[in-house]
């Protein structure tokens, strides 16, 4: 420690203001500095010699006087206003708010998440009611109103046809489970079946809507327009299961002379598709078209190419038993 | 003063926090506009107001006006007050602000008030009220306290406003630095340095006696 630092240090601990340990230090220091011993001496001289100025109480007479001329003076102050009080009132709940500025942030925090959660909840209690609807709905067995567009439908569960009948029952799901009854003349049926035709997930529930589409073609029940027969075409292009592709083209069987579209897709499945049977079957329902040389050229390229030797027997069966063709 | 900081200063923070219960209820109900409330709290403030005034002014009209203009304006804002710290040092803040502004006028002014005045002019014989104990018990001995007294005065004179404030409170009111800094508006630190400097200046003023 170095004398600078012990003068002031030495006031400090004359007003004792010096924490004890540094009381300690600077007991040391003086120890072995005579000026310093000297500049404390002289401060406790100071000190006495203020003492000469004392402080003395302020007489009776003196507080009187002060007392009554603020008396006086706060009398004569106007009362303040109703709006004066309320806005200080206002400014002073502000302040206490401002006063606990964490309290204030953690109230907003809370506040925002718990707001946020319930709104999360709510929608989610909105959505299981929906559901719940639905289950109690499938138990009494209401009909579901029919989807107005097929991106309500999630997918088509399954579809039960009532034996003996035009009656069938299909389950699709939208947000959640449903289920509709009808005829297949039912226009709602049919565009749940054609939905149901492109259901990725199942085989079997392809399988079926298109079997019923099928059938309903070979009887020549509104199969003429676009839609079903649509269906039909796509899933004798695309379906990875060879029975619904089979189906499919038995359902087309019908409009293969008639319809240019059909005739192709048959065709295109005669050169395309993986199973000989469905290659087969194409061949069997070739019906020649005068103007169109197409069905000629595609069987003799079959009858020539074709890596299974049984089509290629039979493409040949059907340029030889047909003479207009060739 | 100095035995009541002292005591202060040994009670627990608990036990202070209780003593001011009652006093908050009364800031609160005197913010509310009870005049009651507000008489009260001056009756406990006024004694410590005015000795600081007298001591510092050295003369009975100029702490009356301290007085009396610190307590008009812990009406007017009392409903600013927020509890951050005691009444006591918020009251004392607001008369040490004034007590300064009169010794800068003084500055400004150049008067140097070597004696105590009463309201009449007359001079106070401070050491009047010092026990006969001390040693100061005869007439040589009481002229020579009187001169004492007033190179005391004069040297305090010397000394900035804010140094003669600093040194006021601590030497003659015994208040902590800590609490001198909340008054002043400033760091204890700040109060230890000016407390050096004012002793420092006052022992190179009064040499001369030693």
């Amino acid at each position: 420690m170095n004398c600078e630092l012990a003068h002031e240090r030495i006031v400090a601990a004359a007003y004792g203001e010096l924490p004890d340990e540094q009381i300690h230090e600077l007991e040391r220091h003086m120890t072995g500095c005579p000026d310093c011993e000297t500049e404390r001496e002289q401060l406790l001289a100071l000190k006495i010699l203020s003492d000469a100025y004392p402080v003395v109480e302020p007489d009776a007479n003196l507080i009187a006087r002060s007392r009554i001329r603020l008396e006086e003076a706060l009398d004569a102050l106007p009362p303040r206003r109703w709006y004066e009080r309320l806005g200080q009132r206002v400014i002073n709940n502000f302040a206490n708010l401002q006063a606990a500025p964490v309290a204030a942030c953690l109230l907003l925090v809370v506040g925002a998440g718990v707001g946020t959660l319930g709104g999360y909840r709510f929608a989610q209690s909105r959505a299981s009611r929906s559901v719940y609807s639905t289950v109690s709905a499938e138990t009494s067995a209401p009909q579901a109103v029919p989807p107005s567009a097929p991106a309500e439908i999630a997918n088509i569960s399954s579809i039960v046809r009532q034996p003996n009948s035009e009656m069938v029952e299909v389950r699709y799901n939208q947000v959640v489970p449903q289920r509709m009854s009808g005829s297949l003349d039912d226009p709602a049926i049919r565009q749940l079946l054609m939905l149901a035709s492109e259901n990725s997930t199942s085989a079997g529930v392809r399988d079926d809507s298109v079997g019923l589409m099928a059938a309903e073609c070979r009887l020549g029940h509104g199969c003429k327009g676009a839609g079903i027969r649509d269906a039909l075409m796509v899933a004798l292009r695309y379906d990875k299961n060879a029975g619904v592709r089979q189906k499919a083209l038995q359902g087309l069987e019908p409009y293969v002379s008639e319809d240019v579209r059909v005739r192709d897709a048959v065709l295109e499945a005669l050169l395309n598709d993986s199973d000989p049977r469905i290659r087969t079957a194409a061949i069997n329902i070739l019906e020649p078209v005068e103007a169109d040389t197409s069905v000629r050229q595609v069987l003799y390229s079959v009858s020539n190419s074709d890596r299974n030797p049984h089509i290629r027997t039979v493409s040949r069966q059907v340029l030889n038993r047909v003479p207009e063709i060739q | 003063m100095a035995a009541n900081t002292s005591t202060n200063g040994s009670k627990s923070a608990e036990e202070r926090a209780q003593a001011r219960a009652p006093e908050m209820e009364l800031i609160r109900e005197a913010q509310a506009g009870s005049r009651v409330a507000f008489d009260t709290l001056v009756r406990q403030y006024e004694q410590q107001v005015l000795r600081l005034a007298l001591h510092l002014t050295g003369s009975e009209h100029d702490a009356e006006d301290i007085y009396q203009e610190a307590f008009l304006k812990a009406y007017r804002y009392i409903g600013n007050f927020r509890f951050e710290c005691s009444f006591y040092t918020w009251i004392y803040r607001i008369v040490t602000n004034l007590c300064l502004d009169q010794l800068r006028r003084r500055k400004t002014r150049r008067e140097d008030h070597a004696v105590v005045l009463d309201r009449s002019g007359d001079e106070i014989d401070l050491l009047a009220s010092v026990s006969d104990d001390r040693s100061f018990s005869n007439p040589a001995k009481e002229l020579d306290r009187k001169f004492l007294g007033e190179k005391i005065q004069t040297a305090l004179g010397k000394l900035t406003p804010r140094e003669r404030m600093v040194f006021e409170l601590k030497h003659y009111q015994g208040l902590r630095l800590r609490t001198i800094g909340e008054m002043l508006n400033t760091t204890e630190e700040t109060a230890k340095n000016t407390l050096f400097r004012a002793t420092k200046k006052l022992r190179a003023q009064l040499a001369e006696l030693r």
